[in-house]
């Protein structure tokens, strides 16, 4: 019961393209993504602060813990909510093991060691709670990981001795080494988009390596992976391991940017709003949840002046995500980039059926449309 | 049950001592050690009670939630959402006209509408996509969750106990022995027992409706091979209606006896669902028997957790779910 | 096409070193059999869909299993693979009890199958596929490096899809191919690495004679050393394809022997040839 059989994209590839994919990078020869990177990397003298924490760095930071839950969807059929869960988990053991506000519980070490510990620590959790998951198949796994993240949520409520109750862990202390404070707004913001660019090439880059490829035949058969000689749940527990250590690192920038963890950052609504974002991104490619949560960021930052512009209350930023979301889930089998490039394809076979051409050579000329489409599995 | 003893002997043998020891804690006065180690048998017996009825309200939430997923492989995690639903109404209709009775008629019957207009507005369009539905009831739920705190604001409601069920009744049961040798007999919340009764009722009338009418049959037979129920001509659309607004309904009368019992808010939506979850995964999915034992667990396990070990209450209900995936992947009473 | 297939096969050395292992281990032993199966029954609740099933299958025999449906034969497939584990019984693959072995270590061992209804991966390329099943019969399953310009596997894979006469679809979905084309694939697959050993239930289904003709000639053309059990509907191909049958019926042998001897058996022809099958 794969995302990928209920959202099979009708997007086609094409044989050069795909060729292409094997060895080389997608994006090189696409100047609309050498546009981003470029943005991207000069947007400290674009934006003010506020736009390059509260907008930038935050989505990328959400992006990546939407990575993270859509390499497990996209590629390997497993939709965990728990993602959020283990970003969190790893945000609260940086506060644990580094030093922070609450003295009582901080350990007070070092960034250099708190962050691979709480790597570790988160990853060894993810990967535990995935090969709970895996026990079990298809859309059960929504559930248990759903569990799994609400208790976390009502665990951290609960306890005091590590995670400091409903309070949670404050002032935590964020790095600052050669002279430069790491926090602040700019540096901070360079360290996002080295993590987030990192993992998105990684995940991209094992979506055609073995095990990634193994990952996308789990998805689409596991019967016939085990009767080809591949361990199925080794697999999965594998992928679980790999998606743990993403939103892990997503995790100790959070904690980083908002120098606080706290039960709130852990909640049932929270884990949920990853799901969200990674589906109204679209779960098939690793650009879709960065754009997701570029639109539930904006969305989240300016709904309040949005709604009242149209006359309605403030507050009601929630239904607004619920009903975007839902038009998403009825109208598009693969996020806002699905419905763009079904958009495409029609204005491109609008103009082609003149020529004889079909949709699918159309898509090939549309390098964009064509690339992604081919990394869809 | 005889074949569960001679397949597994140890096991049985545990459940037996397990059981032997349980009822020796209910009904014997303990002796001073054990009062000593682990507290006075009134605590011991009144988080064993709340267990149990807090198991009777988890049953009402799961069964509808069992049901729904057990025949249309539908995850409706807007579950909760109906629970709390069901609580406002019947919170305004028992706070309009003083009737708890009626709140629950009117509660039951306005979820089971609002479960008959999803199944047919809704998933009826995308039947057999497990996932997007499970996607839209998301969606579904936060919008509920969203709408209820617009209309509802964010405080907390109790819905008032009728007058007949207010005060505690005496049970026969022992918890201490007062120095004159007179014994002290548990006093315990009335409204709670006559909820706890009320849904036995509920559970068993369920179970014999499921196994004992036409129709039970047909919605069981679905549960088993969903193909069956296309090949025996049966209108599976009208079953899946009656069964969508059977189990959202059961929510909404968890609702009002959430709201009478405990309290309502936003929040509650969430908390219940999760308890449907871990209820429905420690029983086995799409079983009502499993449904019922997993309440029971789950409730119990709360509860004595919250009085013994209290900043682990959570952790305790956890690793229930933990240990049941590990050992019994389909959950307790599934039959796959 | 088939003389390709047989090169590309003979020219592949078992990749993996356990592999290799259990050939030499198997070498010292002296293998009898490359399947035994002993008493193997399969319930299902209380229906048995196999009954008390003992076959012994010479290395390098071929062998068809028929019976009309219901029969068992795909059970006893999915029991011989390990999809589903007997109820009772031993299960020997060239001597070592496989029994309670996953599937993929009975794959892994050189078992190969394919299935009555394509098992594909319809989301990744026709080479994809063929890679991963040339993956995962070696080692490497798990790494996180894609294959570069040289990757054996990879040229083995391309040799592969070349030999099922794919090359011009290799990078099209599954998906999109046509019935036949995905036939020839799921054969592909079951020839990956070094097979020792394949089922191939019923790879006849759905094809036009002319690509009939070529399934023939690819079953005919194997190296000596693989054996196999073949599902399969038709009797001409079939039988022109084994040098012995085993005819099922409710879950039980009904009879062996040669091809010859099976189609001239009045109860046979009584029971299958006449009746259940037309």
């Amino acid at each position: 019961m794969s995302l990928a059989h209920d959202t099979r994209v009708t997007v086609r590839p094409t044989a050069a393209v795909q060729r292409s994919r094997l060895r080389g990078w997608p994006e090189i020869d696409n100047p609309a993504a050498w546009a981003v990177a470029a943005i991207l990397l000069i947007m400290p003298l674009i934006a003010n602060g506020f736009f390059l924490i509260e907008i930038f760095a935050t989505t990328l930071i959400l992006g990546l813990m939407a990575l993270s839950l859509m390499f497990l969807a996209g590629y390997g059929g497993m939709v965990s909510l728990m993602q959020l869960t283990i970003a969190g988990f790893s945000a609260y053991m940086v506060a644990v093991f580094g030093a922070s506000g609450n003295a009582n519980i901080s350990l007070g070490w070092p960034w250099w060691l708190a962050v691979p510990m709480a790597l570790a620590l988160a990853t060894i959790f993810g990967t535990l709670g995935g090969a709970l998951a895996v026990r079990t198949e298809g859309i059960y796994t929504i559930m248990i990981t759903l569990a799994i993240g609400a208790a976390f949520y009502y665990f951290t409520n609960q306890n005091w001795a590590i995670f400091n109750g409903h309070t949670g862990i404050n002032t935590v202390a964020t790095p600052h080494f050669w002279g430069v404070n790491w926090r602040a707004d700019i540096p901070f913001y360079y360290i996002v988009l080295a993590v987030a660019a990192l993992c998105y090439f990684a995940v991209d880059y094992i979506s055609r390596a073995p095990f990634g490829l193994a990952l996308q035949g789990v998805r689409d058969n596991p019967r016939r992976m085990a009767a080809l000689g591949f361990n199925v749940n080794a697999h999965r527990v594998a992928a679980y391991a790999f998606a743990s250590f993403v939103a892990a690192l997503a995790g100790v920038l959070q904690v980083w940017n908002y120098r606080q963890i706290s039960p709130g950052s852990v909640s049932v609504g929270a884990c949920i709003d990853i799901l969200i974002i990674a589906v109204v991104g679209g779960i098939t490619r690793p650009i879709g949840p960065f754009i997701g949560a570029l639109i539930f960021v904006l969305l989240r930052t300016f709904a309040l002046d949005f709604l009242v512009k149209l006359g309605l209350d403030g507050n009601r930023f929630r239904l607004l995500i619920g009903l975007g979301f839902l038009a998403i889930v009825f109208w598009s089998s693969d996020g806002v980039i699905g419905l763009w490039q079904s958009w495409r394809r029609r204005q491109r076979s609008g103009a082609a059926s003149s020529s004889g051409r079909h949709g699918r050579e159309a898509g090939r000329e549309s390098g964009q449309g064509s690339t992604q489409g081919s990394r869809h599995g | 049950m005889t074949r569960f003893v001679e397949r597994h002997p140890a096991w049985a043998l545990i459940v037996i001592i397990a059981i032997a020891v349980a009822l020796w804690l209910i009904f014997a006065v303990w002796p001073q050690g054990l009062e000593d180690a682990v507290g006075r048998k009134r605590v011991f017996l009144n988080a064993l009670f709340n267990g149990i009825t807090l198991g009777g309200l988890y049953f009402l939430v799961a069964s509808g939630f069992t049901l729904i997923f057990g025949l249309m492989r539908n995850v409706n995690l807007a579950h909760g959402s109906l629970y709390l639903f069901g609580g406002y109404v019947g919170y305004a209709i028992s706070a309009a006209t003083g009737s708890w009775v009626l709140s629950f008629i009117v509660a039951f019957i306005l979820t089971a509408l609002v479960g008959v207009l999803l199944q047919v507005l809704v998933f009826r369009r995308m039947e057999g996509q497990d996932l997007r539905q499970t996607m839209v009831t998301i969606g579904l739920s936060i919008v509920f969750a969203d709408l209820m705190l617009w209309a509802c604001g964010g405080d907390f409601y109790q819905i008032q106990t009728p007058n007949w069920l207010i005060g505690p009744v005496e049970l026969p049961l022992v918890t201490a022995v007062k120095s004159s040798g007179e014994p002290v007999y548990l006093r315990y919340p009335l409204v709670r027992l006559v909820i706890f009764a009320a849904s036995v009722v509920i559970g068993v009338a369920m179970w014999l409706a499921l196994n004992r009418t036409r129709i039970g049959m047909i919605i069981r037979a679905g549960v088993d091979d969903r193909d069956i129920l296309a090949a025996t001509g049966v209108r599976i659309q009208l079953v899946f209606v009656v069964v969508f607004a059977l189990g959202a309904g059961l929510a909404g009368v968890a609702g009002v006896v959430g709201g009478t019992f405990q309290s309502l808010s936003p929040g509650e939506d969430i908390r219940f669902l999760l308890a449907s979850l871990v209820v429905v995964i420690v029983g086995g999915m799409g079983s009502i028997p499993g449904a019922a034992l997993g309440a029971l667990i789950i409730g119990l396990a709360e509860q004595l957790g919250s009085v013994y070990i209290p900043t682990y209450a959570i952790v305790v209900t956890f690793l229930i779910m933990v240990l049941v995936l590990a050992i019994r992947p389909q959950g307790l009473l599934a039959r796959r | 096409m088939a003389g390709k297939l047989v090169e590309n096969l003979a020219k592949d050395p078992p990749k993996d070193p356990a592999m290799d292992s259990v050939a030499q281990r198997l070498s010292v032993v002296g293998a009898g059999a490359a399947l035994e199966l002993r008493g193997v029954t399969r319930l299902f609740g209380a229906l048995a869909a196999l009954t008390d099933i003992t076959i012994t299958v010479r290395p390098g025999e071929r062998r068809a299993v028929l019976g009309s449906n219901g029969a068992g034969k795909t059970t006893l497939f999915n029991c011989i693979t390990g999809d589903f584990p007997p109820s009772s019984g031993t299960i020997r693959f060239f001597g070592e009890d496989v029994t309670h072995f996953p599937p993929y270590e009975r794959i892994r061992r050189g078992l190969r199958r394919t299935y009555q209804i394509s098992a594909l991966f319809p989301g990744l390329t026709v080479q994809d596929n063929v890679y991963l099943a040339c993956r995962g019969v070696s080692r490497g399953r798990f790494s996180f490096l894609r294959p570069g310009q040289n990757d054996a596997l990879m040229h083995a894979a391309e040799n592969l899809v070349q030999a099922v006469h794919l090359s011009g679809v290799k990078d099209q979905r599954v998906a999109e191919l046509a019935h036949g084309q995905q036939r020839q694939l799921e054969i592909a697959l079951a020839l990956a690495g070094a097979p020792r050993f394949v089922l191939f239930d019923e790879p006849a289904a759905g094809l036009s004679p002319t690509e009939r003709a070529e399934l023939i000639e690819i079953l005919t053309s194997l190296p000596a050393h693989i054996g196999y059990i073949i599902i399969e509907h038709d009797m001409d191909v079939a039988l022109r394809v084994v040098e012995s049958v085993t005819m099922m019926h409710n879950g039980r042998i009904f009879k062996e022997g040669r091809p010859q001897e099976i189609e001239s058996d009045p109860e046979v022809q009584e029971l299958y040839l006449g009746g259940g099958h037309e």
